[in-house]
């Protein structure tokens, strides 16, 4: 069984069709990467999957379930999580306690595990406006991924990050996707670095799906290079 | 690399202790600091109680008295405007309803004084309960003027002419105990004369506040904080952001509704003045001027406020003098009198760790 699906996922703002009948599946270990040019509704995508902006219509299914009318709490609880593209901390915490609390939550085993993937250590006890904003998005991902969550959805993990921060981020991604068996879906504005790191990749334009497959059958797509790839790929 | 720890306030470890430790747990409350917290506020327990013999003028100790009441209410105030980032212009339907309630309940229904208190006490609360379930959703301005709302509407309700035979209206209602009742032991007498009901107050104060700050600690108060800085992305960790909302305003009403019920029994006679904007404006300033931020800040604000206000009262430019001072502090003391000082110490704090790492 499929682990995690949307199915027709629709989302009009009143005359704006921000998203139409995009479908999607999810499955453990693998990276599935979600790419197109601004507007393409990617980030509406990702709202409407993990249950923050409500769809007009459309499913989303955990094991063959209907969770398309959770609340966000249940379905962190039922291990689908998500991080932000606009940082998303507790400012005035400090790491050590921010991370403690939702590992509290979430019933983490190994906390200091993850916070050492990811190098947060030496920032544990600073509070989390004090420290560097590459560091605030390793925050973020650690926050997503606390208590092993089977289904993550990354929103642009790297949005604001310098070229090496980004690198190691992805590589981060990847690494706990494959050790932990998580089936993720990052949205990513950094093409390349959404073709080194996902397995299957979707690419969106204008809110429909406009090719999804393995990272090499979406380069030689025709479709794809005329309308986003360009003469990059 | 081998960089050294950055040390950030007082009680941060040093380099030389490892600041992980596998396993440890630090979020909530420790036991030990749970206990230190308990023996403190029992030496401040046990020490106050010295007051009245200390400060032997009736006139004094009875302002001192009316302090530690609006030092209950402000410290209502202060726990929400910590915790929840919420500024509550309400908390005199809490005080002032248990007040009421208290009167009532002894001219009414002919209840003894603890009878009584236990029925304001509850009271307040319950309307702090449904007040809670109402508006905790709200933020900012909008929670500031759904609170304001409740205050004034008891505010009305309690001038209405059909409520004249239950709160006197305009002329207030005098609250005439049994002349052989008595609460917790003391006679009605005694229950009136602040020096003789200082150490109930007093101890109804301390324990306010100690359970405000083993709340605070907790790992609840840690959940507060976190729906306080970032709502959103507790709900997408799993936590769920209502109910601990709902509860903090409960508690933070029922810490009113002991200031109401214990102003009740002292006076024994309520006028709508406990409902009254200007008496939730009272507990908000001391607050501010004591400081939000800070769990004691409420209680000192209280004090400096009632002595203030006796001294302003005299040229008979109370408010005129009032606003001068909310004025000063706020422009030289933004966090209060207590959040400045801890500001600084905080401040030197670091400097001083800066100064020592090389």
């Amino acid at each position: 069984m499929t682990l995690f699906q949307g199915t027709g996922v629709t989302v009009r703002y009143g005359a704006v069709k921000a998203l139409t009948d995009v479908d999607i599946t999810l499955e453990p270990g693998v990276v599935h990467g979600v790419i197109g040019p601004n507007g393409a509704g990617k980030s509406t995508f990702i709202d409407a999957l993990s249950g923050r902006t409500r769809m007009t219509s459309g499913t989303v299914l955990l094991e063959g379930e209907d969770i398309t009318n959770r609340p966000v709490g249940w379905r962190r609880h039922h291990g689908v999580s998500r991080s932000f593209q606009r940082t998303s901390v507790f400012n005035s915490m400090t790491v050590r306690t921010q991370l403690e609390m939702v590992a509290w939550r979430n019933d983490e085993p190994d906390l200091d595990g993850l916070m050492a993937t990811l190098g947060l250590e030496p920032v544990l006890d600073q509070v989390c406006n004090e420290i560097a904003y590459g560091t605030q998005r390793s925050v973020d991902l650690a926050m997503a991924l606390i208590g092993s969550p089977r289904v993550v959805l990354l929103d642009e993990p790297c949005a604001g990050l310098v070229a090496d921060e980004s690198v190691r981020m992805l590589q981060h991604v990847r690494d706990l996707c494959k050790d932990r068996g998580v089936a993720a879906l990052l949205v990513e504005h950094d093409v390349d670095g959404v073709f080194r790191t996902c397995d299957r990749i979707t690419v969106l334009n204008l809110g429909t799906v406009l090719a999804s497959g393995e990272p090499a059958e979406i380069r030689a797509n025709p479709d794809v290079v005329r309308a986003y790839l360009g003469s990059a790929a | 690399m081998n960089a050294p720890t950055k040390t950030t306030g007082p009680t941060a470890p040093t380099s030389d202790t490892p600041v992980v430790s596998p396993g440890a747990r630090r979020l909530g409350l420790s036991r030990g600091l749970a206990l230190r917290g308990v023996v403190i506020a029992a030496v401040v327990l046990a020490a106050g109680m010295a007051v009245p013999y200390i400060v032997l003028d009736r006139f004094y100790i009875s302002m001192l008295f009316d302090g530690l009441v609006l030092a209950l209410l402000a410290l209502s105030v202060g726990f929400l405007a910590r915790h929840l980032g919420l500024i509550s212009l309400g908390h005199t339907a809490f005080y002032g309803g248990a007040a009421y309630l208290v009167g009532i309940s002894v001219t009414q229904w002919g209840w003894s004084p603890l009878m009584a208190a236990l029925t304001g006490l509850v009271g307040g609360t319950v309307l702090a309960l449904v007040m809670a379930l109402l508006v905790v959703r709200s933020s900012g301005m909008g929670f500031l003027m759904l609170t304001l709302a409740l205050g004034q509407a008891l505010y009305q309700l309690s001038i209405q002419r059909v409520a004249i035979p239950y709160t006197g209206a305009f002329d207030g209602l005098q609250i005439s105990f049994d002349a052989d009742a008595t609460f917790l032991g003391l006679s009605v007498a005694q229950m009136m004369n602040g020096a003789l009901f200082w150490p109930v107050v007093w101890t109804a104060l301390v324990l306010s506040a100690l359970g405000l700050w083993l709340v605070g600690r907790s790992r609840f108060g840690t959940v507060l904080e976190g729906i306080r800085e970032n709502e959103e992305r507790m709900r997408f960790s799993g936590f769920n952001t209502y109910w601990p909302r709902v509860l903090a305003f409960t508690i933070s009403g029922a810490v009113a509704s002991v200031g109401g019920v214990l102003f009740a029994l002292n006076a024994a006679y309520v006028s709508p003045d406990v409902l009254s904007f200007l008496k939730a404006g009272d507990a908000l300033i001391a607050a501010i001027v004591g400081g939000l931020g800070v769990l004691l800040g409420p209680i000192l604000g209280a004090l400096l406020y009632i002595v203030a206000q006796s001294q302003f009262n005299q040229s008979g430019n109370l408010y005129l003098y009032t606003g001068l001072a909310l004025i000063l502090v706020l422009m030289f003391l933004p966090g209060g009198i207590l959040g400045s000082i801890s500001s600084i110490r905080k401040r030197l704090a670091r400097r001083s760790a800066k100064e020592n790492s090389p």
